[in-house]
């Protein structure tokens, strides 16, 4: 069954810190679209070599997602999506308490290889 | 504490009898006083992790850490080629566990978790390099607009 502990003090105020600083990113990405603003920390290898990692358009994604646009934001970075899809997989569990058994399984760490480095591939052909 | 073998009163820490020299934990020891008391699991897991004697023999059915979530996170936020290194030490661990190799498994597991934090320490060091540069140039665009105002 289901069971829920309540958190201890350091953990609640973990928690309580992090929706904070969750809340004051999402309202600064909400207001100011990362396309065309400069401050927002722009990805080292990209600035090096020119070419995209398989994480470049995460914040112009969520950007998209605050306002409810999921197709520009699918197209700015699909791979978040799926490992957004894989958080939902393991939601039930961690919900439990327990860890998650695909993460243990080999099928779950040659896939997230595949899908990480086949992504940083394709999409700088 | 008695001995068992003579029976003399001896101290309670003392390891071998006074009277006749013969070790006083030979015989059967008596019952923990309560039923509460446990003695340690033999495969605790983290007993003996990263010691001399605990690493040549890991104890089968303990958890080896495979950092993919931490591994795929840094290659996903630090955009560095190091975190797709610890993602490949990651999905090592769950194929080395899968066929029982422990020591390979824990041995994967440790150099999952140092690409991982190589990474991280890459990448913060590139978003600040970067942020610098970034604040480097937009000095004359402020200073400009900060004249014309």
């Amino acid at each position: 069954m289901a069971q829920l502990s309540f958190p201890s003090f350091s953990n609640r105020l973990l928690l309580g810190s992090a929706a904070v600083v969750a809340a004051a990113g999402g309202w600064v990405l909400f207001t100011y679209p990362p396309a065309t603003t400069p401050f927002y920390p722009q990805c080292a290898f990209r600035m090096l070599t020119g070419l995209d990692c398989p994480g470049c358009g995460t914040t112009r994604a969520l950007h998209h997602l605050l306002h409810g646009r999921i197709e520009e934001a699918f197209f700015l970075n699909p791979l978040l999506f799926v490992i957004l899809l894989v958080a939902l997989c393991a939601a039930p569990s961690v919900m439990r308490g327990e860890r998650p058994g695909f993460l243990s399984k080999p099928w779950f760490g040659w896939g997230s290889f595949a899908m990480v480095a086949g992504w940083w591939v394709v999409r700088n052909l | 504490m008695n001995c068992p073998h003579c029976g003399t009163s001896n101290f309670d820490n003392a390891s071998i009898c006074a009277n006749c020299g013969r070790a006083l934990h030979a015989a059967p020891p008596p019952p923990p006083p309560t039923n509460t008391y446990m003695p340690p699991p033999p495969s605790s897991p983290g007993a003996g992790y990263g010691s001399a004697a605990g690493y040549g023999a890991p104890v089968p059915g303990a958890r080896v850490p495979n950092y993919l979530i931490f591994a795929v996170f840094v290659t996903f936020c630090c955009c560095m080629p190091l975190g797709i290194v610890a993602i490949i030490f990651g999905a090592q661990v769950n194929s080395k566990l899968a066929v029982g190799d422990y020591a390979g498994a824990t041995e994967a597991s440790r150099k999952a978790k140092l690409f991982c934090w190589i990474a991280v320490a890459l990448g913060l060091g590139g978003f600040i390099i970067a942020m610098v540069i970034n604040g480097a140039a937009l000095i004359p665009l402020i200073l400009e607009s900060a004249a014309t105002r």
